[in-house]
């Protein structure tokens, strides 16, 4: 806990961030750090991931608009599929797995 | 739930809307996607051009709290992280993700200010993660502290590509180059020339042909393109780059204005699809409105001030009471917004819709004079027909002034100029320079906005309008600005390089030129050396220790006498007078104390 990750902005000269990971998901099953304001985009480009999942033909698929308008960055939360990783707000010990395609119609939890 | 005006979208149009009709006694329930109320205001670092009374000189996330807060003051309701789904025939339908729950909305008027979206663009490989609008890495550096890569290529120049390569660099990242297809930039001049000062490229005419990488990216092929935007086949050169910002234009977002039913008509000045609207932002129904991006691709000001005309006709509709004043007051706004050289697209697209928009009215020749020599002075390098007077309005003497409209292009009347530098502070292009010439030198002040600030005595390099290294300076005072962040860094150089000094770069390990790897001793440092009279190789060695490191010269000794010979004319013969003593390799002091005779 503590540490900041590489991709964060460690000085900037207009804004200021809050500085500490101190919440803990889950992606793909393994522990990841993020701050209380991340997105869970946000928080897994922080962390180094631009793979949020992959089309039904194995095209990886990154997210590109950030605002919620184009639907690339969909994964599954906590089972529920097609979530807008750009405008969710990660939160503590919340589970999130790459979605392929456009995901099942309900994933029970594994 | 019940509410007299439905607000869709808490951007400038939607907040501004919502304030104007609640202020008149509306009751208004705004929604909005995002986490937070001020749409894309809340990722924009750079200050506003226009004027005080419409935010002038703030930057966009400050506006944004304003906006907020006065929203907060009028006890307007709001929902987040809810977006409006549908509208059907009895009811609005919105979802709230957080409750995982819809509700049905019945309103009597409709305000939609949805914004728009990032366009795409078709090359090879678009889809490959990296690839970003350049929104989209606005938002993750500047709302959420994340630099998605290191290096980052722009694609357009318009004002959203120089504006995010611009706030790439103070974030800290690498910009290698803004790809442009056309001509020219498109954005303000103002905004290039902070690009073009840092010595960020912009390539004209060309364009993107491919992003490279398997899983995501890793660089891109560009290549020049001909009259006809086609790729010039042999032109093609690669670029390093682990991010692609692709800034080519935005569309507006009209899929809830269609399902109601207004009249939609296709305008490309005005982006694309568009609803059909009157001045008063009223659509071809009665009770719905747009304003901001969804009515035609413009900036925050000019949503805004739709926004005010907008909420003020609803409330002059739902209360009956006679609002025309304040009406009119934000048409003569948007008119003077719309009448330069920037608004030439927005009253063509307008003028399609019937609506018609005076041009011109302001003055556009340049100022000649730039004050006496010697004087400490604002040097005032805005050159374009902007709608922007937050130096005119600062100035403590009165001694700038935009000649009568705001569109003018500043004069100063250097008389009056007492060399304050708050103009420099406050100018959102970043476009005024201070300067004043002594006997022996000179100095610029630059206005500044990167981390760290440089400390005084630092040598720099200096940087030319168009970034090129023009020799080096000292820094010599620097002026913080706590409050705005626009610092001011004055450099001492040389006499005359004051015409041409713009901005300023910290010397890195990264641009050294080293001969000697031994004694770390660079290009420069022996090209110097050879200018203050060490002219022979023995005195370059003694002097710069060249040659004397453990490789006894085995490295250095004939480049340096390359560079020699080169600045004195002479030939590598001449100069090769040479005393190379042993040991001819570093030994060990005990090696000898311990040595025998053979």
């Amino acid at each position: 806990m503590g540490e900041i990750l590489q991709r964060r902005i460690k000085r900037h000269p207009i804004l200021e961030f809050e500085e500490k990971e101190t919440i803990t998901f889950y992606f793909e099953g393994k522990p990841l750090k993020a701050r209380s304001s991340d997105t869970i985009a946000s928080a897994l480009i922080a962390n180094g991931i631009d793979i949020f999942g992959w089309t039904e033909n194995g095209r990886p698929r990154g997210f590109f608009c950030a605002i919620g308008k184009c639907s690339s960055c969909l994964v599954v939360v906590d089972g529920v599929p097609n979530v807008r990783a750009c405008i969710t707000k990660v939160k503590d010990g919340m589970s999130v797995e790459r979605q392929i395609g456009r995901g099942a119609v309900w994933e029970e939890k594994r | 739930m019940k509410t007299e005006l439905l607000v869709v979208g808490g951007g400038p149009a939607g907040l501004s809307g919502a304030i104007a009709a609640a202020k008149s006694g509306v009751k208004v329930l705004l929604i909005d996607e995002g986490l937070d109320l001020g749409g894309q205001l809340v990722k924009q670092t750079h200050k506003f051009f226009g004027h005080q009374g419409f935010f002038a000189s703030k930057r966009g996330v400050e506006i944004a709290k304003i906006l907020k807060n006065r929203i907060e003051d009028l006890k307007v309701d709001y929902m987040l992280q809810t977006t409006l789904v549908g509208f059907y025939e009895d009811a609005a339908v919105a979802y709230s993700r957080e409750e995982n729950k819809t509700y049905e909305i019945d309103y009597d008027y409709v305000l939609l200010a949805t914004g728009a979206s990032e366009k795409f663009l078709v090359f090879k490989n678009n889809m490959l993660p990296g690839v970003y609008g350049a929104g989209a890495v606005q938002t993750l550096m500047n709302q959420y502290g994340v630099l998605p890569g290191e290096d980052f290529l722009i694609i357009g120049a318009g004002n959203i590509g120089l504006i995010v390569a611009y706030q790439i660099a103070q974030a800290g990242g690498n910009v290698r180059a803004i790809v442009e297809i056309s001509n020219r930039a498109g954005g303000y001049e103002v905004h290039a020339n902070k690009i073009k000062r840092m010595g960020i490229p912009i390539l004209l005419r060309h364009t993107i042909v491919k992003a490279i990488g398997k899983d995501r990216v890793k660089g891109a092929v560009i290549a020049k393109v001909d009259d006809n935007f086609k790729v010039i086949k042999g032109t093609e050169r690669e670029i390093v780059a682990d991010t692609i910002c692709l800034s080519v234009g935005l569309q507006p977002s009209i899929e809830l204005a269609n399902q109601l039913g207004v009249e939609i008509v296709y305008i490309p000045e005005l982006g694309g699809h568009v609803p059909k609207r009157d001045e008063n932002m009223r659509t071809s129904k009665r009770n719905v409105f747009v304003a901001g991006d969804l009515s035609g691709i413009e900036e925050a000001t000019s949503a805004m001030a739709e926004g005010y005309i907008a909420g003020y006709t609803i409330a002059q509709d739902i209360t009956r009471r006679d609002l025309s004043e304040k009406i009119n007051k934000y048409k003569e706004e948007l008119v003077d917004l719309r009448r330069g050289p920037f608004g030439k697209k927005i009253r063509s697209g307008l003028e399609k819709m019937g609506i018609h928009l005076p041009s011109g009215g302001y003055r556009t020749d340049l100022q000649e004079d730039f004050g006496p020599s010697g004087k400490l002075r604002a040097i005032m390098e805005c050159h374009q027909n902007i709608p922007c007077n937050p130096c005119e309005a600062v100035c403590p003497t009165n001694a700038i002034d935009m000649g009568g409209n705001i569109n003018g292009i500043p004069h100063i009347n250097y008389d009056k100029c007492v060399g304050c530098m708050m103009c420099v502070m406050k100018c959102p292009g970043l476009a005024i320079f201070m300067v004043q010439e002594f006997d022996e030198y000179s100095i610029v002040g630059i206005p500044y906005e990167f981390e760290p600030l440089p400390n005084v005595g630092d040598r720099v390099i200096l940087m030319s309008r168009d970034g090129e290294d023009v020799g080096e300076g000292v820094i010599q005072r620097v002026i913080k600005n706590r409050k705005d962040k626009t610092h001011v860094v004055y450099v001492a150089m040389e006499k005359g390089l004051e015409k041409v000094v713009r901005h300023f770069r910290v010397p890195s390990f990264e641009e050294d030129k080293i001969v000697c790897r031994c004694e770390e001793v660079t290009k420069k440092d022996i090209e110097k050396a050879i200018a203050i009279g060490f002219t022979d190789f023995e005195e370059l060695r003694r002097y710069l220790r060249i040659g004397m490191g453990p490789c006894g010269g085995r490295t250095c000794r004939l480049i340096t006498m390359g560079i020699l010979a080169k600045k004195t004319g002479k030939s590598i013969e001449e100069i090769s007078s040479m005393n190379l003593r042993p040991p001819s390799i570093p030994l060990p002091i005990d090696s000898i104390l311990r040595g025998e005779e053979k």
